[in-house]
């Protein structure tokens, strides 16, 4: 019963860290619906700007966070705005290619800047254990998943409550209509792509501090994200934790009982019976069929 | 058409012709690599150029003929006669089964479920030590009985005629397939899914069977590779030759026969000459890749394509009788894949 506990307080964790790693995906893919393969190499971006600054310059964590937050953004609404927009309305095929190039693009160009070697972000947070009853969990990752639900809470009220937020859903339902009624569409396509990068940079930043951060490690780090935003359902934040959690449970529970060696494989599993059975994702509320 | 058949024709050709000049291992071995890729370029087209969907996991098919090749040479011990016919049945069969569940998708869906089953399929081959020799691979594929003992260029010339006339093979049936009632229907549904099926086209059953046939072509091309290289391994399955296909095909132009052979030969050579630039190389292809997609998008035999029917138009019109006046105005056919996400297909 211990090790099942532990096993749950384990999934737990690392679907909340699941959800915040897909959560730039969310918007980027659920919401603008442009497949952005490059999402795990802005996410690897964030966690080597977020080395960079505080393991080799020494700077304080948060100040490094707040400036991958604003380079991450700036980089992001120039992608969308330089490449992206080229390919706009031009169906998704264009733009997965687009993406795919991009990400061998940064992929590669850090691979020669930092090398292969793993690294880690400096963290203010401490590695100790945290005992409560049979579960044992460091205190590092527990501030992660608060900082975690603070972020996707944060996300979620500005698409939902702002001017902002509820431009850039016009905008994604109707450009048309979006335009006719004012909306400067092209600035809010920018800005969402920006958010949505912002959001994988620091992701990347803040578990680069838990987990390693490695140049190549982009690639798996997309699919898994596309992974929990297709469990959860398009572009619903609900969904995207909803999402997160249930791979990092069921991974957690599968490798504890069954096998390490396929842990990989189950969430490619899950996603390929969610697309036949659901096919519009397991919580997503509109009926919409892929 | 006939533009496309004189273009393929001719390349054969030349390439049968291609080992008098360049008779040495290093051309040969080139001349091997473009002749395996086109098989893979030809197949993938088929399903971007002609299904109309993006299977970013293709290459599943090919390490399913790759590894299936293996086991019958390594287990077995069966000749390559038979293992690389066998490669394409099996990836075949498999094109069935996968087909059967990834076609009921489309659009983004399709394009990672695809992908899904790739990675699936990787992990397998690198957990499933019983079967596949896990991580290490399966090496010692034997070459045919035939060339045993031949000298290298001997073999390598083996090789390459073995090679073209899989790719020549595989041409062949595509261009049958592409221009039958079976393929003038795919585009119909490429083009508008609606109006295909309002004059009772099945868009998914024309699916599977163009998915089953490109399966079918990778396993082959699968199968070759694996005794050609004499060694496979779970990187089969790698996202790195689904791209390499991706970038053939975009570079040459899909929906066209012509395109993917110009540009398996245009990928094949850049990477050997980028090979000067060492690691800078991948970024250089990323940049390659974005490029194309915006400067270029349909492709070089697409651009070739559109500059040849505007000539065509432009001396017919000199001529100067209504009836060609009229066909000037009607709009041209767009090339594969430019189809909206507007009211066609919702």
């Amino acid at each position: 019963m211990d090790f099942f506990l532990q096993l749950l307080a384990n999934g737990l964790v690392t679907g909340a860290f699941y959800a915040l790693s897909a959560l730039g995906l969310t918007l980027v893919f659920g919401l603008m619906r442009v497949v952005n393969f490059a999402h795990g190499e802005l996410y690897v971006i964030g966690g080597l700007l977020g080395w960079a600054l505080t393991a080799v310059l020494g700077w304080n964590y948060f100040l490094a966070l707040v400036v991958v937050v604003v380079a991450l953004g700036i980089l992001g609404y120039l992608i969308d705005q330089v490449l992206i927009s080229r390919v706009r309305r031009q169906g998704e095929e264009p733009t997965i290619l687009l993406t795919i190039g991009l990400s061998i693009f940064i992929a590669n160009t850090a691979l020669l800047i930092v090398g292969t070697t793993p690294v880690t972000v400096a963290s203010p947070f401490a590695s100790k254990p945290l005992i409560l009853g049979p579960v044992v969990i460091t205190q590092a990752r527990l501030v992660l998943v608060v900082i975690c639900a603070a972020l996707i809470a944060a996300a979620n009220l500005l698409i939902q409550k702002t001017t902002l937020g509820r431009a850039m859903r016009a905008t994604f339902q109707d450009p048309m209509a979006a335009q006719l009624v004012g909306i400067r569409t092209s600035h809010i396509y920018g800005f969402t792509f920006a958010l949505g990068a912002t959001l994988a940079g620091a992701a990347g930043m803040l578990l680069g501090s838990i987990y390693v951060v490695e140049a190549s490690s982009g690639g798996i780090i997309s699919l898994k994200a596309f992974v929990v935003v297709i469990l959860g359902g398009m572009g619903s934040f609900a969904g995207a934790i909803a999402g997160g959690l249930i791979l990092g449970l069921t991974e957690a529970l599968w490798g504890g009982y069954v096998s390490t060696g396929y842990v990989d494989a189950i969430g490619f599993g899950l996603v390929i019976l969610t697309l036949l059975v659901r096919p519009y994702g397991l919580f997503s509320r509109r009926a919409e069929r892929a | 058409m006939s533009f496309e058949r004189n273009f393929l024709l001719a390349a054969v050709a030349l390439a049968a012709l291609t080992p008098l000049v360049a008779h040495n291992e290093y051309s040969l071995h080139i001349g091997i690599m473009i002749m395996f890729s086109v098989m893979l370029a030809t197949s993938f087209n088929l399903i971007v150029g002609y299904v109309g969907e993006f299977p970013l996991g293709h290459t599943a098919f090919f390490g399913i003929g790759a590894y299936s090749a293996a086991l019958f040479a390594v287990r077995l011990g069966t000749p390559i006669y038979f293992t690389v016919p066998l490669a394409g049945i099996v990836a075949a069969i498999s094109g069935l089964a996968i087909g059967a569940i990834t076609l009921r998708l489309r659009g983004p869906f399709f394009v990672i479920v695809t992908l899904c089953f790739a990675e699936v399929l990787r992990l397998v081959a690198n957990n499933w030590i019983d079967l596949t020799n896990g991580p290490m691979g399966l090496s010692g594929i034997a070459k045919p009985a035939l060339i045993v003992g031949a000298t290298g260029v001997e073999q390598k010339l083996w090789f390459y005629y073995a090679g073209l006339a899989l790719a020549a093979a595989s041409l062949v049936v595509c261009y049958r397939f592409v221009y039958s009632n079976i393929g003038r229907a795919a585009v119909a549904v490429r083009e508008n899914r609606f109006v295909a099926q309002s004059i009772g086209i099945w868009p998914f059953w024309l699916g599977l069977v163009t998915f089953v046939l490109a399966a079918a072509i990778s396993g082959l091309a699968g199968g070759f590779y694996a005794h050609y290289i004499s060694y496979v391994g779970p990187e089969v399955f790698g996202f790195s030759f689904t791209i390499t296909m991706i970038i053939m095909v975009l570079a040459g132009g899909k929906g066209t026969l012509a395109g993917p052979v110009v540009g398996a030969v245009i990928v094949v050579f850049l990477e050997e000459y980028l090979r000067d630039f060492k690691e800078l190389r991948f970024s250089i292809f990323g940049l390659i890749v974005i490029a194309v997609v915006i400067f270029v998008p349909r492709g070089l035999m697409g651009f070739v394509g559109r500059r040849h029917e505007t000539y065509q138009r432009k001396t017919a019109g000199h001529e100067g009788d209504k009836e060609n006046k009229q066909e000037r105005l009607q709009p041209t056919l767009e090339p594969a894949g430019f189809n909206q996400r507007g009211a066609a297909d919702a």
